[in-house]
């Protein structure tokens, strides 16, 4: 079969699955951006550096890794920049600040301080960062990288597809939440929510349209009408209910419907546990967002109460490729289908498979997917 | 006024705390006995964690609560208070410079009356063997958010045990991608799911 084809069976295959449509094989979705560099004998220093390289070397673990049907989600700018973008906060980069095959890790401070939330309000969220985002990276690099990102996006999801393979999210974007919680460091963050609400909540009100239009920007910039929308500090678990009734929810359902009206599908990348709000998400447009969560959520209680109305992508857990076996594997897939699936479900890693994943691990997340996903 | 200063904490009111504190040592009153109102009110609020009422946003704003009311209450404490429930050793391991969960239990762990030594981040097995035996710790804890951090807790343990002290401390691990199996690979004795485990376990070992 030619890549063309496979890529255009693959293609429907994931979008039966959003759909909630039968499927004639379980999609298998891959996401490592730091495994595949460790598995295919690349530092992570010049993953980190060059995204030419880095785009390369994803192709070549998921052809290494076989039939698979696509990445979970696309960076097309050096992973550190993405990396300080979202979490408004200095990153650890190998190679510069680390031995060069060491992981990359937020380097979480109070860089943010309280007056910025004024200064927010004042001037806006783009005035903002021009503002900040000197204090955690260094602008020339940012501004390359991103005009290279611009320049190059397209050409990356077109190099994916001439190798058969679909990119489920083209860009990323968050909630307000999530971005002060990195520059203000969570526990300042989650402190100001109890002195300051108002505040916050005047400074989350200001940068929602912006941050909205940056994932309806990306996905028109890489072509792909999907989009990464994370939390991972908004979690039900982090937070207390009122809390996450007024500064969590309201803005993901926003972010949620704006983009699905401009026909942009949600990829809600949801780390740590959800299970206790999961029945909001029922308020999510049907069929415009998919739910990927890390393994923490009970995810047989998301079928239960969503499997009406989106996707579930997910969920082995990354310990589990780390620390697991193959046969853990094996059954964890085995169950996923059973409970889950087969309409509905996207095979996948619960967050990011990795970097110390055991590539016999991930091999047989593969070979499980394959053994139980098609459809008889 | 204990059972009003408890009430505050449970209810996270930061100001009516503060002021309580403030007009009981005005007032003349034992600040041993405030104190123990104060870790009162925190064994609340992790009841309420326990219970699925309170969420761990509740825990670190307790927690700083906790830590205003310190400020206030330790100069006034002879000899900086009653006795410490017990030594725990502490830190994120070797490779993982993640501090957040960490914070959170040493905050717990103080407030609970444990004597914590905070290694901070990036802490080598040798630093964590020394320090157990210099303070002769009952508790070791080590935390890490990344799937990386495993085989440094494992080298960790191997390092107590080499160095002869693991059957004379427990050791707990926690945060991020922590679980029962992981508790195994390491060879801890017990792991966390949240920062409010650390100090049951602790608890249960203190009076076991």
């Amino acid at each position: 079969m030619d890549k063309e084809t496979l890529y255009q069976e693959r293609l429907q295959r994931i979008e039966k699955a959003i759909n909630l449509e039968p499927v004639d094989r379980i999609p298998i979705i891959y996401l490592g951006p730091a495994f595949s560099p460790r598995y295919m004998g690349m530092s992570l220093a010049q993953f980190c550096n060059d995204p030419e390289a880095a785009m390369n070397v994803t192709i070549a673990a998921m052809e290494r890794l076989g039939d698979v049907d696509g990445l979970s989600s696309l960076v097309p700018v050096k992973f550190h920049i993405m990396l300080s973008s979202l979490w408004l906060s200095r990153v650890a980069v190998p190679g510069r600040d680390l031995p060069p095959d060491s992981l990359w890790q937020i380097r979480e401070a109070e860089v943010m301080k309280v007056e910025d939330y004024d200064y927010i309000i004042e001037h806006g969220w783009q005035a903002f960062l021009g503002y900040y985002l000197p204090r955690i990276v260094d602008m020339a690099e940012f501004q390359e990288a991103m005009a290279w990102g611009m320049a190059n996006v397209r050409r990356m999801v077109e190099t994916f597809r001439q190798h058969g393979f679909v990119v489920v999210a083209g860009g990323a974007t968050t909630i307000p939440f999530e971005y002060f919680s990195g520059g203000r460091s969570m526990e300042r963050f989650f402190i100001d929510l109890y002195r300051i609400p108002d505040k916050v909540k005047a400074a989350m009100d200001v940068i929602l349209p912006d941050l909205i239009q940056t994932g309806i920007m990306l996905s028109r910039g890489s072509g792909v009408p999907r989009v990464w929308v994370g939390g991972w500090r908004s979690a039900s678990a982090l937070v207390g209910r009122k809390i996450w009734d007024t500064f969590v929810f309201p803005y993901y359902l926003q972010m949620v419907n704006a983009l699905a009206e401009n026909d942009i599908i949600s990829v809600l990348h949801f780390d740590q546990s959800w299970t206790r709000d999961l029945e909001r998400f029922r308020e999510f447009p049907a069929k415009k967002c998919i739910l990927n969560p890390d393994g923490m959520t009970d995810v047989r209680k998301a079928k239960e109460l969503l499997g009406d109305r989106m996707a579930i992508m997910g969920d082995v857990p990354a310990s589990l490729f780390a620390a697991g076996t193959p046969d853990d594997i094996y059954n964890y897939v085995r169950d996923l289908v059973r409970d889950i699936g087969p309409t509905g479900l996207l095979l996948s890693s619960g967050c990011d498979i990795p970097v110390n994943a055991k590539p016999e691990n991930v091999e047989a997340f593969v070979a499980a997917a394959h053994e139980y996903g098609v459809v008889h | 006024m204990s059972e009003q200063l408890v009430k505050a904490f449970v209810e996270l009111d930061e100001g009516g705390v503060l002021k309580l504190v403030e007009q009981r040592i005005g007032a003349g009153e034992e600040p041993l006995v405030i104190l123990e109102d104060c870790r009162q009110g925190m064994t609340e609020v992790g009841k309420l964690f326990e219970q699925g009422e309170y969420f761990i946003s509740e825990l670190i704003m307790a927690g700083e609560i906790f830590k205003q009311a310190m400020q206030f209450l330790l100069p006034k404490l002879a000899a900086g208070g009653p006795a410490a429930r017990g030594r725990v050793v502490i830190g994120t391991v070797k490779g993982d410079i993640h501090d957040l969960g960490k914070n959170i239990v040493v905050t717990l762990l103080r407030a609970a009356n444990y004597e914590v030594h905070d290694l901070g981040v990036d802490v080598p097995p040798e630093r964590f063997v020394e320090v157990v035996k210099e303070t002769d710790a009952k508790v070791l804890g080590m935390s890490g958010l990344l799937t990386i951090s495993f085989d440094s807790m494992k080298r960790t343990v191997q390092a107590l045990t080499e160095a002869g002290l693991r059957d004379k401390v427990k050791v707990m691990v926690g945060g991020g991608m922590t679980s029962a199996d992981v508790c195994q690979y390491v060879g801890a004795d017990a792991w966390g799911a949240d920062a409010q485990a650390a100090v049951t376990l602790c608890n249960q070992w203190m009076e076991g």
